[in-house]
């Protein structure tokens, strides 16, 4: 990587509905992170936000509304819409061509003040073919969950096992919104939402301001003792008619593989000490995994099997508890990135894992079974 | 400055009441227009930039989804930026860093939208959030409205000689518009034609306001490497320049507009432009309403303020003046907003290329393109020159 650019300070808001408003909510992400950092307002070199109007309160043009509380006021910025990732992307970008020094990422999404992720989703649907038979999120990962299941024969006890992990895990983090010790049976056993993903497989609907600051190399030596290095990053996306693709091949391994020649990562299972992956739906975090290289094609049911992915594994996957327990739409690609910078500082309190991180994944996704993939490797 | 990143390339659709095509379609006709002007080939592409106006207007949401297959982007990297009204000129930003980064030789910049589907005003009125504001910012032409009548009042301007200089502003870029082939409002007006319209919000009249346009525009942005491999003559990139402001209306003084100044001097600074009004050739400034446009040309220091008008009139604007503004027309005959500031930088690009045909400003070597967006709160700056 030509310049190289660091993440030098995170902060992230608890995912459960609060009292607070948006406003207030975004302020105090932004001024936490600039205490962390040491920074004031005007010390920062830009500022690139991720937001989404569908997810935005009845408010268009999200980014008109929070521009001045998350600092940037008479500032160069930017928004990136759907996908937080991005804005990681867009923010390194800017400090990778010489411009800026420093980047304040944030991403904002309330998500009480919102309908419910089927119907926002419902609205990615064409409204001519896909929206009158109501496609939404959940159906196309029911859809993608039961080829699945036929194809790679993994069972819907592995599927579960996910959801067990992940919310178990959930109670070590301070931020989840769902958490809890349940039982396969318990996950197989809650309500049906579509068939074959029952309740507890599915996201819940989250809030969450998450924002990092990103610096050049030379800045980041002054601001921190601890930089985190963003070491690759990638991203894909596919085509959109959900009959038209191949839902077993998607995106995800063009985009990995776009961080990993970034990266230099050529054995991801080997070289990645842990993954923070996007999984709203339980299973999908055993399809990624395999796009994803960290396992067999085929062998993610194999893999959460083996114990390998849990929070003291050899491979821990999402350790926070994922998108499962914490789904604030837009902002969690970027809180799986804030999530790995938390391992790797060692500073992920009951959620730390015992191994030492040396090299973590981030990823997000979004739309119809994963239509757009991002990947993020970063690196102490 | 970083890296020299140059445009190589435009596609626009013919901009207008476009019934004849769907949404799909329409951004297609632009991305395969620019892919055959230029004689790239779309899996050459290194990256996609996508972007537009809110989901209540296009209805649908992420519309990088929907058109995935039209952009060619199926299989590529993409981001996806939007910051309303500068949306167009956020996405030629995000192109531009995404190259200037190094990460990509080869990027294609995407804006569209279809208003005639959709109710532009409805949506511009959910800007504002539904507890203070809503109530009485009723879409566009209120708010800008103001802004105008806040200006007007500092300066002291007479009403007379500010009709005369609007309706001058009217009358010249409906003219432009006949020698732009992608424009969509064709009409010839007179002085007395733009007074005498229709009132739309005070002193706003009809023929002050832009249209609702469906429309799509496509540029290609290239390394310094891929330009010297095409062997391709290119508008580089000279200065890049964006600055917001406050969200609550009242609270900014919109007549010395910080958010619009501000955005120029990052622009200028970069560019190494001290006399904006000799140094520029031609500029593509965001006008959706004539007045307005006159607010611009004193932020970006094209003259001092409060004197506009009397420049306008002088003719220092126009096509044969000074510093032409908006020779295509401007956004004042052609407006689908999530494309508008990129076709403001595919137009400049087009005049420092010597390709914009019957509206070309001769021997024009730098050019200046702008949008504006949000609660009149955001302004983006790209210059374009002829020279690397």
């Amino acid at each position: 990587m030509a310049n190289k650019v660091a993440i030098v300070g995170v902060a992230q808001n608890a995912g459960c509905e609060s009292k607070d408003n948006y406003y207030d909510q975004a302020y105090q992400v932004t001024r936490e992170l600039l205490d962390k950092t040491g920074l004031k307002k005007d010390d920062i070199g830009t500022f690139i936000s991720a937001s989404s109007d569908i997810f935005h309160g009845g408010i268009s043009c999200a980014n008109a509304y929070y521009w001045e509380t998350t600092g940037a006021f008479l500032k160069n910025g930017s928004r990136q819409d759907g996908e937080s990732l991005f804005a990681l992307f867009y923010g390194a970008m800017r400090i990778m061509s010489g411009h800026y020094d420093t980047a304040l990422v944030i991403a904002l999404c309330k998500g009480s003040e919102n309908p419910s992720n089927e119907s926002c989703t419902l609205m990615y649907a064409d409204p001519f073919y896909q929206r009158g038979v109501g496609l939404n999120e959940t159906l196309a990962a029911a859809l993608q969950m039961k080829l699945y299941m036929k194809k790679s024969r993994i069972t819907a006890e592995q599927c579960a096992k996910v959801a067990v992990k992940n919310l178990g895990n959930a109670l070590g983090n301070p931020y989840a919104h769902r958490k809890g010790r349940y039982s396969v049976e318990d996950v197989l056993k809650s309500e049906l939402v579509a068939d074959p993903l029952t309740e507890l497989q599915v996201a819940p609907k989250s809030e969450g301001i998450v924002a990092m600051l990103l610096a050049s190399e030379e800045k980041a030596k002054k601001i921190t003792k601890k930089p985190v290095w963003i070491k690759g990053f990638g991203s894909s996306l596919d085509s959109y008619i959900l009959g038209d693709r191949d839902l077993l091949n998607g995106q995800l391994r063009n985009a990995a593989n776009r961080a990993y020649k970034m990266a230099r990562i050529t054995d991801p299972g080997k070289q990645i000490d842990l993954a923070e992956i996007s999984e709203p739906y339980a299973f999908q975090e055993l399809l990624w995994m395999e796009d994803l290289g960290l396992c067999s094609p085929g062998g993610g049911g194999k893999m959460i099997d083996s114990g390998k992915t849990e929070k003291n594994g050899a491979l821990p996957i999402n350790p926070s508890g994922g998108v499962l327990a914490n789904n604030p739409y837009v902002s969690r690609g970027l809180q799986r990135a804030v999530e790995a910078v938390l391992q790797m500082r060692g500073e992920a309190g009951e959620r730390q894992v015992e191994k030492r991180v040396k090299t973590a994944l981030a990823h997000g996704t979004h739309g119809f079974a994963g239509q757009c993939h991002a990947v993020a490797v970063l690196g102490r | 400055m970083a890296r020299p990143v140059g445009i190589i390339g435009t596609g626009q659709t013919k901009h207008g009441k476009r019934m004849d095509v769907c949404y799909p379609e329409l951004v297609r006709e632009a991305v395969m227009t620019v892919f055959a002007e230029t004689g790239i080939d779309p899996g050459d592409i290194d990256g996609v930039v996508s972007g537009t106006m809110p989901s209540m207007m296009e209805g649908i949401a992420l519309t990088h989804f929907y058109f995935a297959d039209a952009m060619q982007a199926s299989g590529k990297q993409i981001l996806k930026t939007e910051t309303c009204g500068s949306t167009g000129v956020s996405i030629a930003h995000t192109a531009y860093y995404w190259v200037a980064s190094g990460m990509a030789d080869l990027v294609l910049a995407v804006g569209h939208e279809k208003m005639n589907e959709g109710d532009s005003q409805a949506t511009m009125t959910t800007v504002a959030e539904p507890f203070y504001q809503r109530f009485f910012i009723a879409g566009a032409p209120g708010v800008f409205s103001m802004q105008s009548q806040m200006w007007t009042d500092r300066y002291g301007i007479p009403e007379d000689k500010l009709r005369d200089a609007a309706a001058y502003i009217s009358v010249t870029h409906h003219n432009s518009a006949f020698d732009n082939p992608y424009a969509h409002i064709k009409i010839r007006v007179t002085m007395d034609d733009v007074k005498n319209a229709r009132i739309i919000t005070y002193p706003v009249r009809l023929l002050d306001v832009c249209p609702n346009s469906d429309g799509a525009c496509a540029v290609i942005f290239a390394s310094d490497k891929m330009i010297r491999k095409l062997g391709k003559k290119a508008a580089w990139v000279k200065g890049v320049g964006y600055s917001g402001e406050e969200y609550y209306f009242g609270d900014s003084d919109k007549a010395v507009w910080q958010a619009a100044i501000q955005a120029a001097k990052q622009a200028y600074k970069q560019a190494g432009i001290r006399n904006p009004r000799k140094e520029l050739d031609v500029a593509e400034v965001y006008n959706p309403f004539t007045y307005q446009e006159m607010l611009f040309y004193e932020c970006f220091g094209f003259c001092d303020f409060g004197q506009a008008p009397d420049l306008v009139l002088k003719g220092t604007f126009g096509r044969k003046g000074e510093l032409p503004c908006d020779p295509s027309g401007g956004t004042l005959c052609t407006n689908p907003i999530g494309a508008t500031g990129l076709i403001r930088t595919a137009e400049a690009a087009l005049q420092v290329m010597g390709k914009a045909g019957d509206h070309q400003v001769p021997g024009a070597k730098l050019a200046l393109a702008h949008a504006m967006g949000g609660v009149d709160q955001f302004n983006g700056i790209i210059i374009l020159g002829s020279e690397k």
